[in-house]
């Protein structure tokens, strides 16, 4: 590995590791950093409610902002490198869609059941959580039937911006008819919130992701020759079926886990692995995918601590900090993306 | 020489059109083979799917007695490699690894390239003259260079068998002598089988040891000298404008 990369991978080990003790550190309660750092270490603090503050809340907050960072990033790279598309991300295949229908339809659906959201704070989350896996693999399990049946991963692609669409109108068509307290809860779960996210899920959460990062990396080898186009691929002995069946689902698992209990982080996915090409030059994914977990925890940890800057008095969505990282880079993209295509 | 292609009643196209059928040639190894006919014949079609990059309508395809068409993607890579038109779009791919992705079939689970796989890449780049180039990226090449690199990523591939889409696309008078030159080298020098499609017919007939014409979706093959002296060769290529002189061997103009 140059040493260029070795010396990326550290600083941006050492930059995550100082950005998610600050965001426990940051917060509307203060608490002063040494007791932060002493209850992290597994000693007590000088009083029990910021025992409770810094385990309960901040902790898994950060904790899911490094896993859904790292996820999204790497299903983002995996996204771009299998549909040739420099704008393609988690969610262009419609799967985090499928997940919203599903939470959209537990939601405002318990709603018109009798039921109100707030009167199931207890299994909410975890029905939110049920229900938007069940909708990602409904959607996945179609697309599998899809791409089964079309060799053509552009018509997969425009299939996938498709059920998006059509899953958008749906949840309008819910959303008008639910009642307005549902209606709110959902609003919030699609504005992303990883204050939601407790230890309980984190459980889940965390070998899951551990799974799909680590199942990604071992795609590095068919993600790379991918990059030569489909033809040559297979010329040079991947089996194409099999390793983008493979590339999907880990997307899905790994977007899917996330979406649920985070709700739909959007940009970091399409941004982050632009970063990483960028810095590191080149299109090897065994070099990218780990630098892409690195970025995608790094700059998730900066949004999680610039929406709960102390200076304000409540939490700006998450989704909003990542728009406001992400657009300009897009923007950036599609002019990058001109002046190559204008040389060539 | 002993016979190691045999394409058996091969029908080549898509669901809903047959671009040629019956088609059944056998060939001895070491031989150079030009691909000839006009546009939309189905040369590309043909080439694919003797890569098994593209699925047959029917028929079989044996080289060195393997079932090119019905082993792995794996195995069939080892066997043989392709060289297509398709434009490539890649960013911080630099030459010297784009040629090592012909390596791919050899290394391990990471694709981590050995000494011996190294070795085999220089080879390459020594034998198509790009050492020149090797360290440079992929997307500051010229076209011609680009056709060059990836015939050494064919022969870092190490198949006995080498297919070419139009390889001397893109190249000036120069490069495509050289470039049809180094394929005879293949042939002459390094035992391989090569197959290249061209509309250099004139070249075409200088150079090659057979010649496989499609017409009307028919696949003749024949070698070089009694493929001239065929009316059907006349046919395909002549018209108002030009004529082929089968006493100089070459086209001329009406």
């Amino acid at each position: 590995m140059p040493k260029k990369h070795r010396v990326f991978y550290l600083l941006l080990l050492l930059s995550a590791a100082g950005l998610f003790l600050l965001d426990i550190f940051i917060g509307s309660v203060h608490i002063p950093f040494q007791e932060v750092v002493r209850v992290l270490v597994g000693g007590q603090s000088q009083k029990e409610t910021w025992d409770i503050i810094i385990l309960q809340s901040r902790l898994p907050q950060s904790l899911a902002a490094v896993l859904c960072g790292a996820a999204l990033s790497v299903s983002g790279l995996k996204m771009q490198t299998l549909f040739k598309n420099p704008l393609a991300g988690p969610y262009i295949l419609g799967i985090s869609s499928g997940g919203a229908l599903g939470v959209a339809l537990f939601i405002m659906g318990a709603g018109a059941l009798g039921f109100s959201m707030g009167d199931l704070s207890l299994n909410s989350s975890l029905g939110i959580a049920l229900s938007s896996i069940l909708g990602s693999v409904s959607i996945l399990s179609l697309l599998i039937v899809v791409i089964r049946r079309l060799n053509d991963i552009m018509t997969v692609l425009i299939l996938g911006v498709m059920i998006g669409s059509v899953i958008t109108a749906l949840i309008g068509l819910i959303q008008f008819f639910s009642y307005e307290a549902d209606l709110k809860t959902f609003v919030m779960w699609t504005m992303g919130d990883l204050s939601a996210v407790t230890g309980n899920q984190l459980l889940i959460l965390f070998p899951v992701v551990v799974f799909g990062l680590i199942a990604s990396f071992m795609l590095s080898k068919p993600l790379n020759s991918y990059l030569l186009g489909e033809t040559y691929a297979t010329s040079i002995g991947v089996n194409i079926n099999r390793s983008r069946m493979l590339i999907i689902i880990i997307t899905s698992i790994l977007t899917g886990s996330v979406t649920a209990f985070c709700g739909p982080i959007g940009f970091i996915g399409i941004v982050i692995p632009h970063m990483a090409r960028f810095l590191a030059k080149t299109y090897d994914h065994r070099i990218l995918i780990p630098l892409s977990i690195l970025l995608g925890m790094n700059v998730l940890l900066l949004a999680d601590i610039l929406s709960q800057l102390p200076q304000l008095n409540f939490n700006l969505p998450i989704n909003s900090i990542t728009s406001l990282i992400g657009i300009p880079v897009i923007i950036w993209i599609i002019f990058k993306n001109k002046r190559m295509a204008s040389i060539n | 020489m002993k016979t190691d292609l045999e394409i058996a009643n091969l029908s080549i196209g898509y669901p809903n059109k047959t671009i040629a059928s019956s088609i059944n040639i056998s060939t001895n190894s070491g031989q150079l083979i030009a691909l000839i006919g006009r546009n939309g014949d189905g040369k590309s079609t043909l080439l694919k799917t003797l890569a098994g990059v593209h699925p047959p309508l029917s028929g079989d395809f044996r080289f060195r007695g393997q079932p090119v068409l019905t082993i792995s993607s794996s195995e069939r890579a080892k066997l043989l490699s392709i060289v297509t038109t398709y434009k490539m779009m890649l960013e911080h791919v630099c030459v010297r690894d784009f040629i090592a992705f012909g390596r791919y079939p050899y290394t391990n689970w990471l694709g981590v390239t050995s000494e011996q796989d190294d070795s085999l890449v220089e080879q390459a780049i020594e034998l198509c003259g790009i050492a020149s180039f090797s360290d440079r990226h992929y997307e500051e090449l010229s076209d011609g260079e680009k056709q060059r690199v990836h015939i050494a990523r064919a022969i870092a591939q190490q198949g006995e068998l080498i297919l070419l889409d139009e390889p001397t696309t893109h190249l000036d008078l120069i490069n495509k002598i050289e470039l049809l030159k180094l394929l005879k080298s293949l042939v002459q020098d390094h035992g391989k089988t090569v197959i290249f499609s061209t509309h250099m017919v004139e070249h075409a007939l200088r150079i090659a040891d057979e010649v496989w014409m499609i017409r009307e979706g028919v696949v003749h093959h024949a070698s070089p000298s009694e493929l001239v002296k065929d009316e059907l060769f006349r046919e395909t290529f002549s018209s108002n404008a030009v004529q082929f002189d089968p006493a100089s061997g070459s086209f001329r103009m009406i």
